[in-house]
């Protein structure tokens, strides 16, 4: 079926929302110092309620699941993010977004996607376009 | 600050491990990539740590204290093909933009913005990395 502009992406959902092991992983591997992102004291005294929050590049990394999954693990050509809200640990976490253009590159098809990540339903957390090759006969994982 | 625009960043080279991609995976939520594959999500921490610095270091270079408030405005990343275990990438990187302005709570903040380039082993580009962090400057005289 023919990737088509106005064509929904599947989206990714974390029900369990962001988690604080993962986050230690993070801050390990992105040798990330800021507390922030581990410790809960921090946080209640700067207004988050002892929650604690996410990697950003974490939250690109639910949206970048979202798009491997439709059209494939290295399909991901470019991806431009603004974040304006923080995920905060054991909030659900969904990701969704659509096909708004394609385009012809070098003999690939292109779809940029206007993408997002939201928490609880309802707090946009990340807002992006992202540009993904589409596979040999737009083979996409369907919604 | 302003002299900070310009300014190379050390440069170096990355080799994403196995074990490392296989956490971090599993911390963005997703299923292990094949074939070698590395997640796109790597590409944050590849750049930085890639090019001899760290979080802290770039933290400290724009004089950030422990405890100011640092927050990301964006991402845009471009893969001109995947990321993938056990590859070396050479990265080059520079702070490319200064901007001064008051946020919304009417506090000084600087917003940089930092450009990183991986190449393979070839010399050839693998991806770009550009992103911008604005530091609040709640009560003091900046650098």
């Amino acid at each position: 079926m023919r990737v088509e502009v106005g064509d929904v992406i599947p989206p990714f959902q974390l029900p369990d929302g962001a988690t604080p092991e993962r986050m230690r992983t993070t801050a390990a591997i992105l040798r990330d110092p800021t507390p922030l992102h581990w410790d809960r004291e921090y946080t209640r005294a700067r207004g988050f309620e002892g929650r604690l929050l996410n990697q950003t590049p974490l939250n690109m990394g639910y949206v970048l699941n979202m798009l491997m999954a439709w059209a494939g693990p290295t399909s991901v050509r470019r991806i431009r993010a603004r974040f304006p809200n923080v995920v905060l640990d054991g909030s659900p976490v969904a990701t969704g977004g659509s096909v708004v253009a394609i385009e012809e590159v070098e003999g690939d098809r292109v779809a940029e996607c206007e993408v997002w990540c939201d928490r609880d339903d309802e707090v946009r957390c990340l807002v992006a376009t992202a540009w993904v090759t589409l596979p040999d006969g737009d083979d996409v994982t369907p919604r | 600050m302003r002299a900070l625009v310009g300014t190379p960043i050390a440069g170096g080279s990355y080799e994403i491990a196995h074990w490392e991609n296989f956490l971090f995976t599993e911390a963005c939520a997703a299923e292990q990539l094949p074939d070698g594959l590395a997640h796109p999500a790597h590409l944050f921490h590849v750049a930085i740590n890639g090019a001899g610095t760290t979080i802290q270091e770039l933290f400290d270079a724009a004089g950030s204290r422990p405890g100011d408030r640092v927050s990301i405005d964006f991402y845009d990343w471009t893969l001109h093909r995947p990321l993938r275990e056990d590859e070396r990438y050479d990265v080059t990187g520079s702070v490319t933009e200064h901007e001064r302005s008051t946020d919304r709570r009417g506090c000084l903040r600087d917003s940089v913005t930092y450009e990183f380039l991986l190449r393979d082993g070839d010399g050839a580009p693998v991806a770009e990395v550009a992103f911008r962090w604005h530091y609040g400057r709640d009560d003091r005289a900046t650098p």
